[in-house]
Parts: C-alpha cells; sequence; structure tokens
C-alpha cells in the first residue's frame, strides 16, 4: 500500500496478512504512547488470517448492521505475558449474544490503536464476520467511560468479559463511570486483561456514534512510515505523518511515580537545536507536552514520541533516559475535537489543569 | 533633622557600590536570608526591584512582576507535579521575574534547574518560614525609594516651613539629602550657587536632562552621572524661553531616580520663588513704563507732581542728558533683563537710567554741565561698549541722541535716540548702533525714507531684485561704494567678476542705467528704505 487509495477502494477493504506490518506501525502511532504494543496482536491476527483476508467496511455503509465492539482491556503488559489462547474475543463476543438475545452481524475495535488496532480483525477472522471502521476511542484512551458511546449515550452498552482462565463475566446496567469501576476491580482481581464484547449496536450515522476510519488511517500513517526505509530523517517522519513537530533531542529524565489511578509520570526531552526542553506529562499515554514550563501540545491531540533513529514508536512504559527521540503531535480524531465531546478527553479529565492545546485537522480528512 | 535623614538616605547606595541598585546579592546578604539557597540559576548580577507574594500562577499578568523576586508562597510547590513548578516559574519569568524564592532547600529536579537556567531565572531556597524572608525583601528593595520620599519630603517641608527662603540654602540642603554636589545655574548654565565645576549637559534642550559622566577627557565613564532640572517658568512673553534656572547634580548612576526626584522638588520652590521675584519686576517696570511716558510728553517744566515721582524712581531731570534707545524686538524679556541691562552700562562706565520702553529700553546719561565734543566722543564709545555687550545678551539695534538740556530735552535727545536706533536697525555693517552725532544732516534726512509712504514706493521701484536677496544687497553695497567693483567684491567676501555680473543684471532687471546721477539717488534712498535682508 503506498499513497491513498480512491475513497471508494475503502468503502470495503480487504485486510490481510501482508498488511500487517503497516497496521502495526500505523497503530502504534495511534497509540500515543500507550494502548499497547500492537506487535504480539498483528502476529496473533496475522496467523489466524493466513491467506485468507477480514473485510473491513466504511461506516457510512454499514447502518444497517448490529455491531459488537470488541478488544482487549486491561494491562497490556499482563497480556503480553499471558497471550491469548484464541479463544476468549469469541467466547466475549457469544455470551453477549446470549444475554441481549441478538447476534452480531459485523464487529468493530472498541479502541483502534495499540494492540486493540489489531484484536477486532482477528476476533473478525475467527468469528467470520466483517469488521466496520468505527470504534470508540479513534486513539488509545485508557478507560471504559471516556468510550464515545459512553459519551454519546452516558451509559455502555451490556458488556462481557471473557478472563484468560476461562470465566465469563457480564457487566449491564450503571452508568459509564461504575462500569469502568467494576472491570477495573474484575482485572485486578483476577489475570490482569480480559478480552470485552458489547452488546450489538445498530446506529444510524456511526460519524455522530465515534471516531471514524481510524482503522483506514492506521493503515494508511504505518503504509507511510514503513515506506520511508530504515533511515528516516526527522522532517521525513513528520512530513509522512503529516505531523507537529514539538522537538527532537535526548531524554534527559524520565521519573515515574504512582497515584491513586494509573501510574504517573513525566518525560524530559531536550531538544538538540534549541536547547528548549520538553516536558512530556504521561499517563497510559502522553498527555500534555510542555515548552519550557508552558503547555504546547495536549490531549486529545496524538502525542508521538519516536526514535530518531528508527522511527519506532517509543512507547509511555518503554522510554528510558538518553532515548534519542523526535517529539510529535498529529490531530485527534475529529469526534473529540468537537466542542461537546472534548471535555471528556482533554487534560483535565485526566487531572492536569492546563486547557487543550490542538492542531487543526488538515482539510477534508476522512477520520 | 535634615542631617540624620541625609544619612539614612546614603545607606542603601553605599551597600550595593557605585553602579548596581539593589539585587538578589544584597537581598541575600540580609540576616533572614542566612539559611537561603540557590537551587537554580544563576545568583550573580540579579537586579532586584520588588516583591511579588504568589498564591496561584494566574494571579501573574503579562510583565506584572518585571525585575521582582517571585515568592511562591501558596500551595507547596515541592510537592505538586514538577510540571506545575515548571509551569508556574515560567509564568514568572515570563510577567519579567529575575528569582523566585521556594521553601525548602532539598534540590530541585534536574530538567527545572535547566529550565531555570534557560529563563534566566534563579530560584532560591529556604528552611524559614517565607513570609519573613519575603517581608524582609520587601523592606530591603523599598529602602531606596523611602529614603528618596524622605528626601523630597525634606525639600518640600523645608520650604513649605520656611526654613529654607532663598536658593542658595536649597542647593546646599539638596547637597547635604543627596550627598553629592548640586549647582543652581542660570539658564545658559552659568553656575549661581553651589558647586562650580557642574555644567548643564546640553541648556538648549529645556527637558529634564541625564548624562553618563566622563572624566573629564570625555571618553571613560567613571559611574558618575550628571542630571539636570530646567526650572520652568511659563506664559511670561509669547516665544520667550521659560526656562530661567537648571538643577544640576553629579551623582553616582544608581542614584539618578532619588536625584531626579529631589531636584524636582526643589525645582518647583525655586520656579515659586523665580515667579514671586517676577512679580515685583513687573510691578516696578509698570512704574518705570508710566513715569517714562510722562516724561516723554513734557515740553516745558515738569509739574511739582512730576518733580517728586522723578526723584523718588532716582531720575535725574536738570542738567544736560544723552539718550539712549536699544530696540530689541518684542521676543525679548525686557523686564526680566534690565538689572543685565543695567549691569553692562555700568561695565561700560556709564552711570544710567534705564526704563522699560516698547519693545526695548530707552535710558540717559545726565551731567549738570554741558559736554564738550570730546566727552560726547567718549560717551559714545561707552554707548557702543554697552550696545556691544547687550548684544550678547539680545539681537538688538542701538541709537543714541545728542545732548540736550532741561527736563524736555531728555525727551527730545531720546527722540533723536529712537530715530537713530530706527535706521540703526537697517545698518549691519555699522553693528545697528549709529550716533545721531556720526550722522550728519544727509544721513538724518533719510530718517524720512522710513516713513510708511516712501517704503511701498522704493519697494515697488526695487521689485524687480526682491525675489533675490543678494541682488538688492548687492547694489546698496555698490552704491554705498561710490559705484566701486572691487570695493563691493571686498565688503560682499565675493570676486569681483560676481560683482561685475551682478551689477550688470541689476541694470537688466530694472531697466535702468547706475551711471545716471538721478537714478543712482532713487535707487540708493529705496535700498534705504527696503531695508537690508538678515
Amino acid at each position: 500500500m503506498h499513497g491513498s487509495p480512491p475513497d471508494d477502494v475503502w468503502d470495503l477493504r480487504r485486510v490481510t496478512a501482508a498488511d500487517v506490518p503497516a497496521l502495526v506501525r500505523g497503530a502504534d502511532v495511534l497509540g500515543s504512547g500507550g494502548g499497547g504494543d500492537a506487535r504480539p496482536a498483528g502476529l496473533m491476527f496475522g496467523h489466524a488470517v493466513g491467506d485468507g483476508y477480514v473485510r473491513l467496511l466504511d461506516p457510512d455503509g454499514a447502518t444497517h448492521l448490529a455491531v459488537s465492539f470488541v478488544g482487549m482491556v486491561g494491562a497490556a503488559s499482563a497480556f503480553t505475558e499471558e497471550l491469548a489462547g484464541g479463544g476468549e474475543f469469541a467466547r466475549a463476543l457469544r455470551a453477549i449474544e446470549r444475554w441481549s438475545r441478538r447476534s452480531a452481524t459485523a464487529l468493530a475495535s472498541i479502541e483502534a490503536a495499540g494492540l486493540n488496532g489489531v484484536t477486532a480483525l482477528a476476533t473478525a477472522v475467527w468469528c467470520d464476520l466483517p469488521v466496520v471502521d468505527v470504534d470508540l476511542c479513534g486513539r488509545a484512551l485508557p478507560r471504559l467511560d471516556q468510550f464515545s458511546l459512553a459519551v454519546v449515550d452516558g451509559a455502555l452498552p451490556p458488556l462481557a468479559l471473557a478472563l484468560p482462565r476461562g470465566q465469563v463475566v457480564l457487566v449491564d446496567g450503571g452508568d459509564a463511570v461504575r462500569c469502568e469501576r467494576v472491570v477495573r476491580a474484575v482485572l485486578a482481581a483476577e489475570g490482569g486483561w480480559a478480552a470485552l464484547a458489547t452488546a450489538p449496536v445498530v446506529r444510524e450515522d456511526w460519524s455522530l456514534e465515534g471516531p471514524v476510519r481510524a482503522t483506514r488511517r492506521c493503515l494508511e500513517l504505518g503504509a507511510r512510515l514503513e515506506a520511508l526505509g530504515t533511515s528516516a530523517s526527522p522532517d521525513d517522519v513528520v512530513a509522512a505523518l503529516g505531523a507537529r513537530l514539538l522537538g527532537a533531542g535526548r531524554v534527559v529524565e524520565v521519573a515515574r511515580h504512582a497515584g491513586a489511578g494509573f501510574g504517573r509520570g513525566s518525560v524530559c526531552v531536550r531538544d538538540q537545536q534549541t536547547s528548549a526542553l520538553l516536558r512530556l506529562e504521561m499517563e497510559n499515554e502522553y498527555l500534555v507536552v510542555f515548552e519550557d514550563g508552558a503547555p504546547v501540545a495536549t490531549a486529545p491531540d496524538l502525542l508521538v514520541v519516536v526514535e530518531r533513529r528508527t522511527a519506532r514508536v517509543v512507547a509511555c512504559d518503554r522510554i528510558r533516559r538518553g532515548d534519542d527521540v523526535v517529539v510529535l503531535q498529529l490531530p485527534a480524531p475529529a469526534f473529540w475535537a468537537r466542542p461537546e465531546h472534548v471535555g471528556r478527553v482533554m487534560p483535565r479529565s485526566f487531572g492536569l489543569d492546563v486547557d487543550p492545546v490542538l492542531v487543526a485537522q488538515p482539510a477534508g480528512a476522512a477520520w | 533633622m535634615t542631617g540624620s535623614l541625609a544619612g539614612s538616605f546614603a545607606g542603601p547606595g553605599a551597600v550595593t557600590g557605585p553602579a548596581v541598585g539593589p539585587s538578589l546579592a544584597s537581598v541575600r546578604a540580609l540576616p533572614e536570608w542566612r539559611s537561603a539557597v540557590v537551587l537554580a540559576g544563576d545568583p550573580a548580577g540579579v537586579p532586584l526591584s520588588r516583591v511579588v507574594l504568589l498564591d496561584s500562577p494566574d494571579e501573574l499578568g503579562t510583565a506584572a512582576a518585571v525585575d521582582a523576586l517571585v515568592v511562591l508562597a501558596g500551595p507547596s510547590w515541592r510537592t505538586a507535579p514538577a510540571w506545575r513548578l515548571d509551569a508556574v516559574l515560567r509564568r514568572a519569568a515570563d510577567a519579567g521575574a529575575r528569582a523566585a524564592l521556594l521553601a525548602g532547600t532539598e534540590p530541585l529536579p534536574g530538567p527545572t534547574r535547566l529550565l531555570c537556567t534557560r529563563l534566566d531565572l534563579c530560584v532560591v531556597g529556604a528552611g524559614g518560614p517565607l513570609l519573613d524572608l519575603a517581608a524582609s525583601a520587601a523592606v530591603h528593595l523599598a529602602a531606596p525609594e523611602v529614603a528618596a520620599a524622605r528626601a523630597v519630603l525634606t525639600v518640600s517641608r523645608a520650604v513649605a516651613e520656611g526654613r529654607v527662603t532663598a536658593p542658595g540654602p536649597l542647593v546646599d540642603l539638596c547637597s547635604q539629602l543627596l550627598a553629592v554636589p548640586v549647582a543652581l545655574t542660570d539658564a545658559s548654565g552659568a553656575v549661581l550657587h553651589g558647586d562650580p565645576s557642574l555644567v548643564v549637559p546640553r541648556p538648549d534642550t529645556p527637558v529634564p536632562q541625564r548624562e553618563r559622566g566622563s572624566d573629564g577627557a570625555g571618553n571613560a565613564t567613571t559611574g558618575e552621572t550628571t542630571v539636570a532640572r530646567p526650572v520652568l517658568l511659563a506664559g511670561l512673553l509669547p516665544g520667550l524661553r521659560s526656562v530661567q534656572r537648571w538643577l544640576v547634580a553629579r551623582v553616582p548612576t544608581s542614584a539618578v531616580v532619588v536625584t531626579d526626584d529631589v531636584l524636582a522638588a526643589a525645582s518647583t520652590a525655586v520656579a515659586g520663588w523665580l515667579a514671586a521675584d517676577r512679580t515685583a519686576v513687573e510691578r516696578d517696570a509698570r512704574g518705570r513704563a508710566a513715569l517714562l511716558t510722562d516724561v516723554l510728553r513734557l515740553t516745558g517744566e515738569p509739574s511739582p507732581e512730576l518733580r517728586q515721582r522723578a526723584a523718588a524712581a532716582g531720575w535725574p531731570m536738570a542738567g544736560w542728558h544723552v539718550g539712549v534707545r536699544v530696540r530689541t524686538g518684542n521676543t525679548t524679556d525686557v523686564a526680566g533683563l534690565r538689572h543685565e541691562a543695567l549691569r553692562c552700562a555700568s561695565e561700560a562706565g556709564l552711570q544710567l537710567v534705564v526704563a522699560e520702553h516698547g519693545d526695548g529700553w530707552s535710558g540717559w546719561w545726565s551731567s549738570d554741565r554741558s559736554p564738550s565734543a570730546v566727552e560726547v566722543r567718549h560717551l559714545a564709545e561707552r554707548f557702543r561698549r554697552l550696545h556691544n555687550a547687550l548684544r550678547h545678551i539680545t539681537g538688538c539695534a542701538t541709537g543714541v541722541g545728542r545732548p540736550h538740556q532741561g527736563p524736555a530735552g531728555i525727551a527730545r535727545t531720546l527722540s533723536e535716540a529712537t530715530d537713530a536706533a530706527l535706521l540703526a536697525a537697517g545698518r549691519p555693517e555699522q553693528g545697528r548702533f549709529l550716533h545721531v552725532d556720526q550722522l550728519g544732516v544727509a544721513q538724518t534726512l533719510l530718517a524720512w525714507t522710513r516713513t510708511e509712504t516712501f517704503e511701498p514706493a522704493a519697494r515697488s521701484l526695487l521689485e524687480p531684485l526682491l525675489s533675490d536677496p543678494s541682488l538688492v544687497q548687492t547694489l546698496r553695497v555698490y552704491l554705498d561704494a561710490e559705484s566701486s567693483l572691487s570695493e563691493t567684491a571686498t565688503t560682499l567676501g565675493i570676486h569681483r567678476n560676481t560683482a561685475a555680473q551682478r551689477v550688470a543684471r541689476i541694470e537688466r532687471l530694472l531697466g535702468v542705467s547706475l551711471n545716471d546721477h538721478e537714478q543712482r539717488l532713487a535707487l540708493q534712498l529705496a535700498c534705504r528704505a527696503v531695508g537690508p535682508r538678515t
């Protein structure tokens, strides 16, 4: 895949094993430092799909479908340690179909970024269903109450969790914050991660329900990164991603502290050219970039750190002092940039008392 | 009392050295700051002017803390996330702060230290209560201003309470308060009171002035600044320079602002005295002008009442009188400069009566007996010296009359002097000074060419030349020089050929021949009437 294919190609796109490298790299970019390493999930999908394919449907043509959103919740590190046996996602889907007495006619990802950028596609192979290119995050987000359906509806649809040891937990009713609390409690008690599937949902216009075409964005960004080859300059990466360059230099400090919720951390990068001091505040994702103490970029935009030499994404849990990195800002999905939605994903929703600083979407962006 | 104030004023200046105001270094030398530790940034050469207590970073507007020490007194910045401390330091630096005070002496995180170096902000940590440190720093930083306010108050009170009533003691008081040399000069910068070595940098520019000092050779600065403040008196005469005096001081550069304030207070007092003096001068001038008018109207013997008034003014009316008329133009402060005119007269060896008269002065010299021809010639010499002295003060034309006897003789000799002054104004080549005795009958006759009927006729006769003033001048000089081209060229400082060309051009433009006696006479008279163009 090179360049942008015409839109009609994307009405029904066949995703094959050959797409895995681009998919994985794009999903890491949309992870904004979190979301979990997409590579294990990519391997899982490649193995499952073999020389077949998964149908990826544009959301505009998917209004008649009952879509179940699937994905992994919990700690990505736990998932990497205790890999999926393959049956968890199908088990969660079957359980919620049984509970809601409706069959899903299509799947979608709960979060088309990081490893969940691939899990829905793998599940689609196992369940023989198409995947609609709509999701609940459009990037990596840490909490279930930040899912777009929770923002739009105020509550989540019923959902099933399949734990890696075989148990299935059903969560129905209550608002999204309570739902998040219950799910976290279950994950803390058992296994650390679970396959999640929501009850099938039918909607008139998916673009009002959540970020759209994030998988297509993964594939396109990933393909452009792959096309750069092994020795790309920061300027090449900036051009390939259509990003804003915030700085490039060595990591001078990484400080991590455990807090009440997710662990917090702070990464300081000294720009090689200007000597400006970039401070990246992070939770599971990079949330705010300060330049010399002043905020210059914030969530929900994608704040992406890539290794300067390889242009590989450096996740929050992997960044170390001494890394030579490039710090980039990419526009958030249009869904989150809307004024009525931005409040759920802006820095204050993560406890950082900073106003959002976003870059504008390029004209005609599909996501 | 003023002595103790002067002492307290000199204090802070002495602490910080010659060219530096209060700084972080001087604040850190305070006893309350003994436990303070520099946590980030360079503490050297950080100027401070005030203390800003900060509870929340939102209190900082742009430039709200220029050269300030920001005290982070709000929530504990030590336990806040690092980005919050970074952010508040950045806000402080953006608002102009040069230093920050933080609770606790534990080291700051590396990136924050790097940031402070980048922001040129020095962070100081202290174990003790921050407010104690902040208060002592605030008092220390305000000390120069407090001392300046005290000095200004001392000047104002000394004047208001009548302890200082003249410029001399006032200059002494300022000098004592500021502990530097101070002087009061006249409008031209000549020292009247105080240190005679002080110089007004630019006496022609009526604005407060500061000039970095030089070592006399004019090359190296010595850390001293000359501060000069004009004493202004508004609304005397249209076009009159309203600067009457200058107050000047040479001070260490750090004390410039204070000096400015003290001199400003002193200048108000000086201006007040000047205004009072001025009122007296104006009153006297009005009296003299009225008396002079009555004397000039005199045809026979004066009335006893006029005699008494003249005697009271010290004006001799009996005997022989030689009048002098000085015309200065109406932009000169004749009332204010009368004593200067008197001084010039006595320096020229003349005991004169001088009175303000229209656009200048009228005066006369008196003697009991008729002056001899030699005496008149000597007198004329002294009047010329007086005229030359006055020309340094104001552009003027001076005429001197012939001796006349008795009270009515004053009017007569002054009338001749007035005519002579009128002619003198048109005679730059004679230094704008004319003595009626030297005029001769013919010259005196020329006076009538100044009349209003002759001048328009003369102007129309010379009309073709008026567009080029050099032609009129050349014509006048040529005719005065008895039609000698070489003398004309010498007088005008031009080449003989140029003079010849101009004369030819004049003849062509006027359509006349300068060999014609009648034409020459008419043109010579017309040149007198139209007058020289300066």
